[in-house]
């Protein structure tokens, strides 16, 4: 079948901006989609290569943008389940969370891990640094007996720190916090993927 | 409190089908219930299709559109070909053609076949069901239905 100019131009028009909006996939995989739509289209217009027809079967898939929704899910989750990055660990828990209540959950669980782990190993880094600037201190309570009192994390940028209480850890706060804050981030990174792949299921009956 | 008894009064099925209330129309009118009710079945439908052996994605469109009277939007069902590909239910492969471009080829895996059977037992059991509790419609049914001239 010999496709005029016009008819080319308007399936590769369309087949780019396909390929624009599944950027985010492998290439592999959004050339895979392009090559499967390309030739869907081609056998779709087998019997009749006018411009209506080519425009009827564009319409019967929808827009490049519409159509490429539906496939950015289902192949975000795919790569989701054996990535290493933490970033597209969380992108992809962040669309999980838009769609279901699950994923949010799963979403704010995450964010709260990578949070907490951040400030402990940023506190850890800091002490580190800087070892006189600030660090964990306890105010026991006047009158109060064992831990009756009040506790918490304080820092100063510049000058001496003045803390409103004894400070308790020292510099056990530089392993504590890397350990720990390093140890949280991992386990959080661990548990989104471990619920990506556990319980994120395709739904095949989603209206996209 | 008249007015909306006398809204929602039917006594027969052609009154209840014909019956527009006007409260939330839109979210319960049978028109959108169908909708839903054919994109449900669309993912049992495609594994049926397949279970005789490959096809490619206009295959299973043409296939879908002949024997059935569900309506299947083309832009819906390579999405749904690739979820079911990701679920392991369907395994897909480039053939060349002898005559035009390659095409990709669809066809079910194990797990796609028992899961085809395990959801055609729960549809078949759920539409016995159904027939079972609709049956005290049956004759309103014949009377509305526009092709009883024709049976």
């Amino acid at each position: 079948m010999i496709l005029s100019a016009e008819s080319q131009k308007t399936i590769d028009t369309y087949l780019a901006a396909l390929r624009k909006e599944l950027r985010e996939l492998m290439d592999e995989d959004a050339n895979d989609i392009a090559e499967e739509i390309r030739f869907h289209i081609l056998d779709k217009i087998e019997d009749g290569s006018s411009s209506q027809a080519i425009a009827a079967t564009l319409t019967a898939l929808g827009t490049p943008k519409d159509l490429a929704a539906r496939y950015r899910t289902d192949e975000l989750m795919k790569r989701a389940q054996s990535t290493r990055s933490p970033l597209l660990s969380l992108h992809s828990l962040f669309r999980w969370a838009m769609l279901s209540l699950v994923g949010l959950i799963v979403f704010a669980a995450s964010v709260i891990g990578y949070t907490l782990g951040g400030i402990l190993v940023i506190i850890g880094f800091y002490k580190l640094i800087f070892p006189r600037n600030g660090g964990f201190w306890f105010n026991p309570r006047p009158g109060g007996h064992g831990i009756d009192g009040e506790a918490g994390f304080s820092f100063t940028s510049g000058g001496p720190w003045k803390h409103p209480g004894h400070e308790i850890l020292g510099m056990w706060l530089v392993p504590i916090g890397l350990i720990l804050g390093s140890g949280l981030l991992l386990f959080t990174f661990w548990l989104g993927r471990w619920c990506i792949r556990k319980l994120w299921r395709p739904r095949a009956l989603r209206t996209v | 409190m008249k007015d909306s008894e006398s809204t929602f009064k039917a006594t027969t099925a052609k009154d209840a089908l014909g019956a527009r209330p006007e409260i939330g129309a839109q979210e319960i009118g049978p028109d959108k219930w169908e909708v839903q009710l054919r994109k449900g079945s669309l993912e049992l439908a495609i594994l049926s299709a397949l279970w005789h052996g490959r096809l490619y994605g206009l295959e299973i469109l043409r296939d879908l559109e002949t024997r059935s009277e569900l309506i299947v939007v083309e832009g819906t069902v390579y999405p749904l070909l690739n979820r079911l590909r990701a679920l392991g239910l369907v395994e897909s492969e480039w053939v060349e053609s002898d005559f035009g471009h390659p095409r990709k080829y669809y066809q079910l895996t194990p797990a796609g076949r028992l899961r085809a059977v395990e959801m055609a037992r729960i549809w078949v059991r759920f539409s016995a069901s159904m027939t079972n509790l609709l049956a005290p419609l049956n004759e309103d049914l014949k009377n509305d239905d526009p092709r009883k001239d024709e049976l």
